[in-house]
């Protein structure tokens, strides 16, 4: 070999070694940067683990802070996860126990389920399902169910997931709002009162009463306005109502006035109108009660009238009262008058028969006259005309009394408790106690004779008591005495009146008279006066 | 005693009579007018040649009444001050008061027994004899 030969050997092994210097360094080159790239690839792919473990935790969580219960289940029903919820609901922990939830299903309501699955199947979900489950301890609870089913990546349905709402409380809520409700509108639409809703005059609802006043059906009347149910000039008064309720300063008025009906004719109503405010206190609706009030008027009317023909047949009455007895009167004393002349001319050829008829003829006027004024103080007890209301000690009252009224010497009056003042009409109160103690005087047959008086106080009233030893009543004419004209007595001098006046002074001042007594013991009258 | 003039207003005869005696009896010089009711009793004042000292007046009467008379009186300036005292049937406060307020210079109730009403209008004259009066 020639060093030619060599030198090419030379330069080629020359060649060969930078080529494979340069390749080694590709290499290198390569293979660091291989490197870098599976170092990143790592990174990426730990991020990615890191960010799918976080979803799922997040996912987790808000299962588990879910209000409602998440279900998941596999295909054949096996539930697979329950949140919080869900476990709170149903009472199961699949942790502990296996479930399917066709052992939820409610008997009754398992061929809805059914179908509702096929939807979920074939459509791939389902929502507002609502049917009963039971839960653990045998509860049931109406639930309302949106569905959907999960997949593969190859769209294989490999399970299903639900939200789960349990509806139990909110039915029955609505359900007694319901009942109330209805409770509600059968009063409303049986009230004999009409009733309407409105809402810036517009009306808003009626029940029939108010349909019926109105000759309207409801459907006419949501179209229509209170002032067209109104009559012009009177709408103004409700209206001006109407503005004080919607500046806050009324709540509710009641007034009299006519509505229009529809065939143009009006009738008279009382009508409350209440205003139903929102939390703001703005008026949100009205409600108008209305009653028709023409019969009742018409009847008011009738009334009225007739009060005022009693007041005058009243007044009459009195007048004749009044007039008949001093008419009587004036005879009485002509012929007492008369009587008097004669014997005083005549006492000369007069005997002593003719002397004593003529002392008979002045008892017997005497007898008539008495007779007379009673009647005339009974007819005026109740007058209120002359009624005059002022402080009476009746301590002095009595006094009085026993200087007018003959007392015998052999009898007593007396006061046991010292006897209030009294707000009263002094003629009438003197006349109650006069006619009482004047009573007790004549029907005293015992050799001394006791009258006693006595009161007590019982707060809304005075209890009086009048005690004599007299003769005392017999037990059937306890109330008879007490009419007109009833005596029962055979006292010449009495008119039969005197207790029928004691009892209407009694009946003017709103108390009672009752009485006790034994035959020849006594009696005890008992009275009240309201204070 | 001086001898006065009264009027007697009263539509009952026997009432009159009454009066008439007891003046009568106690020798009374006084001199009596009489008029059944105020109509009457308006047409004797109208002749102004026998003008009563006194009037004494029932309440009680046809045509016109003894309150209606006295309104009628009081409201005559010549005739006002004549004293007019009624002579009543009646104790009823409504009249008492009425019969006041109009201007009567008394009230008195005709009692039902001759000797009081005697013993009655003796006091009243007795009065009024001694009471000097205006004279228009």
């Amino acid at each position: 070999m020639g060093s030619d030969d060599i030198q090419i050997l030379k330069r080629a092994i020359q060649r060969e070694k930078l080529a494979r210097k340069q390749a080694e360094k590709i290499l290198e080159d390569k293979s660091r940067e291989l490197y870098l790239i599976s170092q990143e690839l790592k990174e990426t792919n730990e991020k990615l683990e890191d960010q799918v473990d976080k979803k799922e935790s997040e996912l987790q969580g808000v299962f588990d802070n879910l209000l409602d219960a998440y279900v998941r289940m596999d295909i054949f029903g096996n539930v697979l996860e329950m949140n919080h919820a869900a476990r709170n609901l149903f009472g199961y922990d699949i942790k502990k126990e296996k479930l399917n939830v066709v052992k939820l299903i409610y008997k009754e309501d398992y061929q809805y389920a059914m179908t509702s699955f096929q939807e979920l199947v074939t459509k791939g979900s389902f929502s507002n399902y609502q049917a009963r489950v039971y839960t653990k301890e045998n509860g049931v609870r109406t639930v309302h169910i949106n569905a959907s089913l999960i997949y593969d990546k190859n769209k294989t349905p490999i399970g299903a997931q639900g939200i789960v709402t349990d509806i139990t409380e909110e039915l029955k809520q609505k359900q007694i709002f319901e009942e109330q409700k209805k409770q509600l509108s059968v009063i409303v639409e049986n009230s004999s009162l009409g009733i309407a809703l409105s809402q810036f005059g517009k009306i808003l609802q009626t029940n029939k009463a108010f349909q019926n006043l109105l000759g309207y059906t409801q459907e006419e009347l949501l179209q229509m306005e209170i002032k067209d149910i109104s009559l012009k000039d009177e709408y103004a008064v409700s209206a001006s109502y109407m503005e004080k309720m919607n500046t806050g300063k009324i709540d509710s008025f009641s007034i009299n006035r006519r509505y229009v009906k529809r065939n143009k004719s009006t009738f008279w109503a009382k009508t409350n109108v209440t205003a139903v405010r929102g939390p703001d206190r703005n008026i949100k609706y009205m409600v108008a009660l209305v009653e028709d009030i023409t019969e009742q008027l018409k009847v008011e009317k009738q009334r009225d009238q007739l009060v005022k023909n009693l007041e005058k047949t009243n007044q009459e009455l009195k007048d004749y009262a009044h007039i008949v007895s001093h008419d009587l009167k004036s005879p009485l004393r002509s012929i007492n008058a008369l009587v008097n002349w004669i014997k005083e001319d005549h006492i000369d050829t007069l005997d002593k028969t003719g002397v004593h008829h003529f002392n008979m003829i002045e008892n017997t006027l005497e007898k008539m006259e008495t007779l007379i004024n009673d009647i005339l103080s009974y007819s005026s007890v109740s007058n209120k005309e002359n009624l005059q209301t002022k402080e009476i000690d009746l301590n002095i009252l009595i006094e009085d009394i026993k200087n007018i009224i003959l007392i015998p010497n052999h009898i007593e009056v007396s006061i046991k408790n010292k006897l209030p003042v009294i707000n009263g009409d002094v003629t009438r109160i003197q006349q109650l106690f006069q006619n009482l103690i004047g009573n007790a005087v004549i029907y005293t047959d015992k050799k001394i004779g006791k009258i006693e008086i006595d009161h007590e106080d019982k707060r809304t009233y005075h209890l009086f008591i009048i005690k004599d030893n007299g003769i005392g009543i017999k037990k059937e004419h306890h109330d008879k005495i007490f009419r007109m004209f009833q005596s029962v007595g055979d006292n010449e001098n009495s008119s039969g009146i005197g207790l029928a006046i004691v009892k209407k002074i009694i009946d003017l001042y709103e108390g009672d008279i009752w009485l006790e007594s034994e035959l020849g013991k006594g009696t005890t009258f008992y009275f009240t006066l309201k204070k | 005693m001086m001898s006065l003039t009264f009027l007697l207003i009263d539509d009952d005869e026997i009432e009159r009579l009454k009066f008439a005696r007891v003046l009568d009896k106690n020798d009374y010089p006084h001199k009596i007018i009489e008029a059944k009711n105020g109509e009457e009793a308006l047409d004797v004042l109208a002749q102004k040649d026998q003008q009563p000292d006194i009037i004494f007046l029932d309440l009680n009467m046809p045509k016109m009444n003894g309150l209606e008379f006295l309104k009628e009186l009081k409201s005559n300036t010549s005739l006002q001050y004549i004293p007019v005292i009624i002579l009543s049937t009646s104790n009823n406060h409504q009249d008492l008061k009425e019969a006041y307020e109009i201007g009567a210079a008394g009230y008195i109730v005709k009692p039902l027994k001759y000797e009081e009403y005697t013993h009655k209008i003796k006091c009243l004259i007795e009065y009024w004899s001694v009471n000097e009066l205006l004279k228009i």
